[in-house]
């Protein structure tokens, strides 16, 4: 794909001075690792970097969506001053959590694909930050009865898939949520296959710009 | 967790010398006010909010170590 921007030896240092004060003004016992990432044999996901966690607090971390794990992720890269566009190039981690939540967002792509093939009806995955959204559209690339769009804006932007001939559903109107019950309730019907997605863009946010569509 | 709010800050904005936290104690819940150049308020709240957002998760899940509740007031 895309050629190395960032190497673990160039920015480790950073990283490590940045998040070790930090965990430990946090209290998380947690100990990490920088390394460069080898790429998979699928280019789902290929960040330059990843950062892995261990220890006791890797629970922590990962509950409610890994939205710990996803919140220092961010604020680490804001701190290396990344520009959003490159930030998955920069992976955290633990317990292959990132591995097993794409192969989760594919397989929940395949199911709504084949609920769309057999039923003609569009369906609208549940809100999800662009590197999710991403996944699906990744996933489905291959499938010719069926396309992706991205709809909506900011943290209620969500995957929609159409049978391949289909128009697309008009762009919400920008309404003003309040944070609180956007949370509560992204809109967006039925889960896709599986209930427990539901809410799920709301611990780690948007990264959605709203104009960017992939 | 006044240390955590001012580290971060700092790494965070332009002018680490101008960020100031202050810890108010209430009853059930510690309010950490952080106080950046105004420069630099957008560094600490992010596109759409969400580098303020994952700095209340940190200090939400570091608060939950301790069985207490923080809340983080941007100054504007």
């Amino acid at each position: 794909m895309t050629e190395r921007k960032y190497l673990a030896a160039a920015i480790g240092p950073r990283v490590e001075s940045f998040l070790r004060p930090t965990l430990r003004a946090a209290g998380f016992d947690l100990s990490f690792e920088i390394t460069d990432s080898h790429p998979a044999g699928d280019d789902f996901e290929t960040p330059d970097v990843v950062v892995k966690f261990t220890g006791p607090d890797v629970d922590l971390l990962l509950s409610n969506r890994a939205e710990l794990l996803l919140a220092l992720e961010h604020v680490t890269m804001e701190m290396l001053r990344m520009p959003s566009e490159d930030h998955s190039r920069i992976s955290f981690d633990a317990n292959d959590y990132r591995l097993l939540r794409i192969e989760e967002l594919r397989l929940s792509a395949m199911t709504a694909a084949e609920k769309v093939k057999r039923t003609g009806v569009p369906f609208r995955f549940n809100p999800m930050n662009s590197r999710e959204r991403r996944v699906i559209h990744m996933a489905l690339r291959n499938e010719p009865e069926v396309r992706s769009e991205s709809l909506g804006a900011g943290l209620s932007r969500q995957v929609v898939v159409y049978p391949a001939g289909m128009a697309s559903l008009p762009e919400p109107p920008r309404e003003f949520v309040p944070r609180s019950r956007a949370q509560a309730a992204p809109h967006g019907s039925g889960g896709p296959p599986r209930d427990r997605d539901r809410g799920q863009g709301a611990p780690h946010g948007p990264a959605g710009r709203p104009a960017r569509r992939r | 967790m006044k240390q955590l709010i001012e580290d971060i800050a700092k790494a965070l904005v332009d002018i680490p010398e101008e960020v100031a936290v202050r810890e108010v104690q209430g009853e059930q819940v510690t309010v950490l006010e952080l106080k950046v150049a105004p420069s630099d308020l957008g560094k600490v709240i992010g596109k759409q909010g969400r580098t303020a957002r994952s700095i209340r998760t940190i200090l939400g899940a570091a608060g939950m170590k301790l069985n207490r509740r923080f809340t983080l007031e941007i100054l504007e």
